[in-house]
């Protein structure tokens, strides 16, 4: 297939003669290097003029010299969780060209249009240049020691008056592991748990759905698998353009196993396009819609009832809820017909196996756990958890939500979710080797207020921090009302947008009332723009994934090392840096850099990825990230080609050092590096040895429950030497099955050290010196044990999921019938959805907003979309925010294709001015905004307010302008896809 | 020698653009150029395919017969290539293009169009093989290298397939025979003036 | 028009669609409803298969157009020939004539006394006219048989600076050449409406097939009405047509610009057979022709054979009312 003229050496070198020397052969940065080309860099200049008659951009940036020698660079995609490989070519540090990445098993060279065009994120044209302040709201430059120095002084200062709560630490799911570790360290040592990033907004509904079912937070399998599936089930998920690579793989399945796709979306997506089966349905009516294919699948007994006797605990008081989901109840709710749903449960249930994949079309709801609860449920009626071809695919959001999500960028959790239990705390300082006290000494104490019991810094450090979703309430509302020592005052945002939560009026007013805003990313962000602030605003310029090293995970819990492509370009400068001069500044570096190695970077010292990663395998134990090593980790990256393309299994030819491993060790990677795990590619898998992948549901909410056992009964993994369930390993379980002789000395000595008095309570995810786990792999047994999956969970709101009207419904008179959840108080912050439902329908507000919003991704942006819609080769192809609108619609309000409409929303008088998208793709009555538009706000472009030359080249309104609202009681998680608008020409 | 082909499974393309950005990419086009665009059909209904389109290098290229100046040739690998020194900008291979391949760097109007800019099936212009003269006028020139075009390559679903004519139709075959189903070869009809059978 | 390009020629897809997929229907299988070429091109014919994209290029939706190939053909083949049997054919044709009939002589010799035919503000507009079209016609015969005729004898990379350097003069050129058409328009149109003295002209063929036959004429003969028209309706088609291809933005689709081209082809061609002719006549082939464009000043002998009426017009105005005319200096 691939026809070579002539190969590239002879061609290189039969030109050797026909060019004059022209570039010295010093080295050259990448300024001179254009220079010594001949050509001007005429990006921004010529950038200026987007538009109507751009002139033609000459640029050599993309030309390889092939007398020169060409360094090939691997590095990670920095936009989607699939995780796709980017082989970077690069001349006098100028990265002149990108690769497909053929050896690599999860896009085998393949890319989307955002992978594609990585390249020209270190071209960098609109990118922050140098760190800059807003001074009497002009932007000045100023030098990284004093943006720094002002910034720490000001947050000591914010400290002083308001507690170390006052500042809250929005991270990012841009940053590697290492960055997203450091950061959740940082704000350990700060002394806050107000520290969250993009998961809250995308999956922190599925991580708290799903590990209250079967124990992890993450998808089960991988995009590969699914090539091993029979029916794949997409509900609320666009993986054609959101995860486009993963079409590879499920394209392919569908076509070789002659599989059925199935997507259930209110929107006729370009996946739906690809399905053997679309079915539409109103959407935020998932769990009538899951109901009503359980009531099938129970009423015909085509549930998997051996898997539920070993595996589940709880079922049956699952079928006597869905029994209340008749055909007509569930067709009346959601609008799809019993014979349809029927048609697909049992294609489900019966051609298996089955997976089942979604996205933020489930979590982003007002009852977005129990969405989740609720595929999990049907995934465990039917068998279809913990094997080939089967699981939950959940397929994650950004590039490292995965791994920043693991790394406890979440206000709940210490990294490795082990909670904020003061057992939490004594693990990591034990890991830290810093002293417990050390962290209480810097947590706030919490007066009593608002009828709520004070708190001890002590007590305030097991509380979870307030949710990313609701920062500006927590900026803006009385003070009483707030859960804390005072008011948010500070927003430090590393790497995160300002348009992806809803209210964004409300959000303009927090960030207005801020005392100090800080954005550490390499574009401005939303952050930067929406507000009307002029002081006490600082940018810093961060450079992207590909200027610096380290690890990500991507959304199969694979951990790929992705290698530095070029140094950061212009002022920027890399995460680990950063965080380090803030903490050397606010006095706590010694501590919390010590167990680093230490290099000079770019402006100051910098601890290296690879020493951050080690001291994560020193600690990481509860979720098996201490197998991966950054050297095991470089080795996979080396020889991707031996990875197989659907085990993902190293194959026979591979090198000694990875024989037998998963690619990118997916957590959990037990034990130390040194024990060889293979890293586990689908989870709770029985049909594998533990020591080879294998494993069960995790046992962790208690043994029994109503009398029955919580163990699983009658299943156990591969090799395993108890022949049943048995809980987690602890050195006491040791004791009792006469293992404990196995552990070294030095396993026992750490043991010992770390159980004091109580020696027998320290369990597998406490013992640092990995001994228990390998003792329990050794016999064939799971150390987190072996238990049934939950279908009741009775610490959740709704132990078992029932339909709950969104609150701004288009059905008011179902409200009575299936109302939201009850207010209540949660992460520190009031959550008042059913009074704000009652009034939606007391007030008629469906009358008047007669169509459904719902919002999505594109697939040319990404996010809050700034990084995207400043590359030129993606912004061209989508230059206008829109809204479909289906054509009947669109003709009773003489709205044309491609016209201008208002966009109005049913809260604060809201409104977008957006194009007109009149297509089918929707029904009637449904409207679609993306989410990745910012700049304009209400009809004013906000232009000018980004300092010059970082403006994006796309700029449009936010879907976020228009949506309401709405938050998840569990998570905190908001309302994103169900609204009510108006659209009117404009 | 070969005759190089493109062929866009529609049952496999999805509208990702990243033949488009990859091609942006690869050789620096310039913004309102677009050697390769993706065209939905039946957007939002069932039957709703995409296919990525770009230059077919024809049999018998219309664009060539209309060319006043005589600035495309056939190379050995039966590509459409074209000199960007003789082009003079009337635009008529744009009116004949089946395809809608020809760019130009000024959409506006009087006489404004400049050097015509097309698909080069990443294999440069008359310019010698991967200087700096060929990649500012042409872009890259993986042929050359012994690769294939950065588009197909690239493709996220592997849909848009790019090499030999035989071996592709041949790859495309074997596709509809697994999967029991296919759209048809876009373009090649009209191309190539013929398609795959199967 | 800057957003997402419209489902262009979408009816034609609607039907192809009836064939495919009831969207109504409860079971909706995306895969097996699939819109296929051949599905398509049967409901379509020969045109154009549109489609939605993203890109603000209103023919960016078109992704095949096999029509276009029968333009390419057109153009590319049957104007080609067509050009150079018009233009070769009337350089045949009139040498054929010039060898037959001589050049056309003054019957009663010239007389040595002048009289004005075409003043000052009329030579300049036919020179105008006349310098612009023949470069015009030259730029244009380039782009048809340039390739054939001058690229072998000067290479490929002079003939691409020569054709560009033509390409702009014919762009810039068309601008004067546009006013010209309208200034003998406004000038000379009274004297072109066809009236009865045309057919006796015409019977008698201008006497230009016999020695000594002079059919009356007035200030212009029917032949040169057909001259005038030609070039008045001609110069408007191109005018049009040119301007429609310099705006191609403005211009509609790419069927537009295939139409406007091919009028704009075929004109031309026409035109520059027929201005062949008006040369031919205006200088080597009749005595005393040229000087009316030439000085202005016609020999009086030569003006009563040929356009009889108009000297009769003029004699008794100068006579009577306006003496000096004949005597205004040509500038």
């Amino acid at each position: 297939m691939l026809v070579k003229r002539r190969s590239r050496e002879a061609a290189a070198t039969g030109r050797l003669s026909q060019m004059a020397a022209g570039v010295a052969a010093k080295p050259l940065d990448r300024r001179s290097f254009l220079r010594a080309s001949g050509l001007t860099v005429g990006g921004l200049a010529a950038l200026s003029a987007v538009g109507a008659g751009m002139t033609r951009r000459v640029e050599a940036a993309g030309f390889t010299d092939m007398r020169q020698p060409i360094e090939i660079k691997t590095n990670i995609c920095t936009h989607c969780s699939v995780g796709c490989t980017v082989k970077a070519e690069v001349q006098n540090g100028v990265w002149v060209g990108q690769e497909p990445a053929w050896d690599s098993p999860i896009n085998r060279g393949t890319h989307c249009a955002k992978g594609a065009s990585v390249r020209e994120l270190v071209h960098g044209d609109r990118r922050i240049k140098y760190p800059m302040k807003k001074v009497g709201g002009e932007w000045q430059r100023i030098s990284w020691d004093q943006a720094l120095d002002e910034i720490s002084e000001k947050m000591t200062e914010i400290r002083g008056r308001s507690g170390a709560d006052a500042i809250y630490l929005l991270g990012s799911a841009k940053f590697s592991n290492e960055g997203a570790y450091l950061f959740r360290k940082f704000a350990a040592f700060w002394g806050t748990n107000n520290v969250d990033h993009q998961a809250r907004i995308c999956h922190s509904t599925t991580v708290a759905g799903v590990a209250n079912t079967w124990g992890y937070g993450a998808m089960t399998n991988s995009y590969n698998d699914i090539r091993n599936s029979k029916t794949v089930i997409f509900m609320g998920s666009n993986a054609a353009e959101a995860h486009p690579v993963s079409l590879q793989h499920i394209l392919e399945g569908k076509e070789t196993q002659r599989a059925n796709v199935i997507v259930l979306d209110p929107r006729f997506t370009r996946t739906a396009a690809h399905a053997t089966e679309y079915v539409r349905f109103r959407p935020g009516t998932d769990i009538a819609v899951i109901h009503g294919m359980l009531y099938h699948i129970f009423e015909n007994g085509w549930e998997d009832k051996d898997y539920i006797a070993q595996r589940v605990w709880g079922m049956d008081q699952v079928r006597e809820v869905v029994k209340d989901y008749t055909p007509d109840v569930v067709e009346n709710i959601s609008g799809i017909d019993g014979e349809t749903l029927k048609r697909v449960a049992q294609k489900f249930a019966q051609e298996r196996p089955s997976t089942f994949i979604w996205c933020m079309g489930g979590t982003q709801h007002t009852v977005g756990t129990a969405n989740v609860r609720a595929y999990n449920i049907l995934l465990l009626a039917t068998g279809n958890v913990g094997g080939e071809g089967n699981g939950a695919n959940i397929f994650r959001g950004h590039c490292n939500v995965q791994g920043a999500t693991d790394f406890g960028l979440d206000v709940g959790n210490l990294p490795c979710y082990y909670g904020l239990g003061a057992g939490a705390w004594r693990h990591w300082s034990r890991v830290w080797d810093v002293p417990y006290d050390y962290f209480v000494s810097r947590f706030d104490a919490v007066p009593a207020k608002g009828g709520r019991d004070a708190r001890t810094p002590e007590q305030n450090m097991e509380v979870p921090g307030i949710t990313s979703t609701r920062w500006f309430d927590a900026v803006t509302l009385d003070a009483d009302e707030v859960d804390q020592q005072d008011n948010i005052k500070a927003m430090i945002v590393f790497g995160h947008g300002g348009n992806t939560v809803p209210r964004m009026q409300d959000a303009q007013r927090g960030m207005n009332a801020l005392d100090l805003l800080v954005v550490a990313d390499p574009h401005p962000t939303t952050f930067a723009a929406l507000h009307s602030r002029t002081d006490n605003t600082y940018l810093l310029p961060i450079c992207t994934q590909f200027e610096c090293s380290g690890s990500r995970t991507a959304s199969n819990r694979s951990i790929q090392w992705g290698e530095k492509v070029v140094d950061p370009i212009f002022e920027s400068d890399n995460d680990y840096a950063v965080i380090y001069g803030l903490s050397e500044r606010l006095g706590f570096a010694d501590e919390m850099f010590k167990n680093y190695e230490m290099v000079q970077g770019k402006f100051g010292m910098e601890p290296t990825p690879e020493s951050i990663l080690r001291e994560i395998n020193r600690g990481g134990w509860s979720t098996g990230y201490t197998g991966q090593s950054p050297e095991r980790l470089k080795l996979h990256m080396a020889h991707q080609d031996k990875f197989d393309l659907i085990t993902l299994r190293a194959k026979a030819d591979a090198p000694a050092e990875i024989a037998g491993d998963f690619y990118g060790l997916p957590w959990p990677c037990w034990g130390t590096p040194e024990l060889r795990h293979p890293g586990t590619h689908i989870l709770y898998n029985t049909n594998l040895h533990p020591m080879e992948g294998g494993g069960a549901f995790r046992p962790r909410f208690g043994l029994e429950r109503d009398g029955e056992t919580l163990l699983a009964e009658g299943s156990w993994p591969q090799g395993s030497e108890i022949q049943d369930g048995y809980p987690e390993f602890t050195y006491a379980l040791l004791e009792q099955l006469g293992w404990e002789t196995d552990l070294t000395a030095q396993e026992m000595a750490v043991i010992e050290r770390i159980g004091g008095e109580n020696i027998g309570g320290v369990s597998w995810s406490l013992d640092l010196s990995g001994g228990i786990q390998r003792v329990a792999l050794e016999h064939g047994c799971v150390p987190f044990g072996n238990g049934k999956a939950r279908a009741v969970a009775w610490n959740l709101p709704d132990p078992i999921p029932v339909h709950r009207e969104p609150i701004y419904t288009s059905r008011p008179d179902l409200v009575a019938e299936y109302p939201t959840n009850a207010d209540r108080r949660q992460q520190r912050m009031p959550n008042i959805g059913a009074v704000v439902q009652q009034d939606v329908v007391d007030r008629g507000v469906a009358n008047d907003f007669p169509i459904i919003l719902t919002s999505g991704r594109l697939v040319e942006y990404e996010g809050g979309g700034e990084e995207t819609r400043s590359n030129p080769w993606l912004a061209e192809l989508k230059q206008d925010m829109f809204v479909e609108i289906n054509p009947v619609d669109a003709a009773a309000r003489g709205i044309v294709d491609g016209g201008w409409v208002w966009v109005t929303g049913a809260e604060g008088a809201s409104k977008a001015r957006v194009k007109a998208l009149v297509t089918e793709r929707v029904n009637q009555g449904l409207a679609f905004m993306p989410f990745h538009f910012a700049g304009w706000f209400q009809g004013e472009d906000q232009r000018g307010n980004y300092p010059a030359g970082t403006d994006p080249i796309v700029l449009g309104e936010s879907v976020n302008v228009i949506t309401t609202y709405g938050y998840d009681p569990v998570t905190g998680m908001h309302e994103g896809k169900v609204t009510l608008c108006q659209i009117a020409a404009a | 020698m070969a005759r190089m082909k493109f062929l866009c499974d529609a049952d496999r393309c999805i509208e990702c653009q990243a033949c488009v950005t990859a091609c942006k990419n690869e050789h620096e086009v310039p913004w309102g150029i677009n050697r390769r665009r993706v065209v939905t059909l039946n957007d939002g209904l069932p039957g709703e395919r995409s296919v990525s389109m770009a230059c077919m290098h024809c049999t018998d290229a219309p664009c060539a017969a209309v060319c006043p100046v005589k600035c495309f040739y056939t190379t050995a690998d039966a590509v459409v290539l074209h000199n960007k020194d003789t082009c003079i900008g009337c635009g008529y291979c744009s009116y004949a293009c089946p395809f809608g391949a020809p760019q130009y760097p000024q959409t506006a109007n009087f006489g404004t169009r400049g050097k015509m800019d097309k698909c080069t099936y990443c294999s440069g212009g008359p310019e010698p093989d991967m200087s700096q003269a060929e990649y500012v006028k042409y872009g890259a020139n993986r042929l050359a290298e012994g690769k294939l075009p950065i588009c197909a390559e690239m493709c996220s679903t592997k849909a848009l397939l790019a090499g030999d004519g035989d071996i592709i139709a041949e790859i495309y075959r074997e596709r509809v025979v697994t999967r029991g189903y296919g759209s048809g070869a876009w373009g090649w009809r009209t191309a190539y003036g013929e398609t795959v059978t199967v | 028009m800057t957003f997402l390009t419209r489902l262009l020629a979408s009816f034609a897809l609607v039907l192809a669609l009836s064939l495919t997929a009831p969207m109504a229907s409860a079971q909706v299988n995306p895969t097996q409803s699939s819109v296929t070429e051949d599905a398509l091109f049967q409901a379509l014919g020969t045109g154009p298969v549109a489609g939605r994209t993203t890109i603000p290029d209103g023919n960016a939706g078109y992704l095949i157009k096999p029509e276009n190939k029968a333009w390419a053909a057109l153009q590319g083949q049957t104007l080609h020939t067509l050009s150079i049997v018009a233009v070769v054919g009337m350089l045949a044709l009139l040498t054929l004539f010039y060898l037959l009939r001589g050049k056309i002589r003054v019957d009663a010799g010239l007389s040595g006394r002048t009289i004005l035919r075409f003043n000052a503000i009329e030579r300049f507009a036919h020179w105008t006219l006349a310098t612009t079209f023949i470069i015009l016609a030259l730029t244009g015969l380039n782009l048809i048989i340039g390739k054939t005729v001058i690229m072998p004898l000067i290479g490929e990379a002079a003939f691409g600076s020569l054709s560009t350097a033509g390409k702009i003069a014919h762009n810039y050129l068309a601008w004067p050449f546009m006013i010209s058409v309208l200034l003998i328009f406004l000038l000379w149109v009274v004297h072109n409406l066809p009236n009865k003295v045309d057919l006796e002209w015409i019977k008698q063929g201008g006497g230009l097939l016999k020695k000594g036959v002079h059919p009356p004429a007035k200030k212009f003969n029917a032949g040169q009405k057909v001259i005038f028209w030609t070039v008045v309706l001609g110069g408007a088609a191109l005018s049009y047509t040119g301007v429609m291809l310099l705006f191609p933005a403005d211009a509609g689709t790419f069927a537009d610009w295939q139409f406007y081209q091919t009028v704009h082809a075929l004109v031309a061609a026409a035109m520059s057979a027929i201005v062949i002719a008006h040369i031919y006549i205006g200088s080597v082939g009749m005595e005393g022709a040229f000087d009316a464009m030439g000085s202005g000043e016609v020999d009086e002998n030569w003006a009563k054979e040929h356009h009889s009426l108009w000297v009769e017009e003029v004699k008794g105005q100068s006579a009577t009312a306006k003496p000096s005319a004949a005597t205004t200096p040509a500038e």
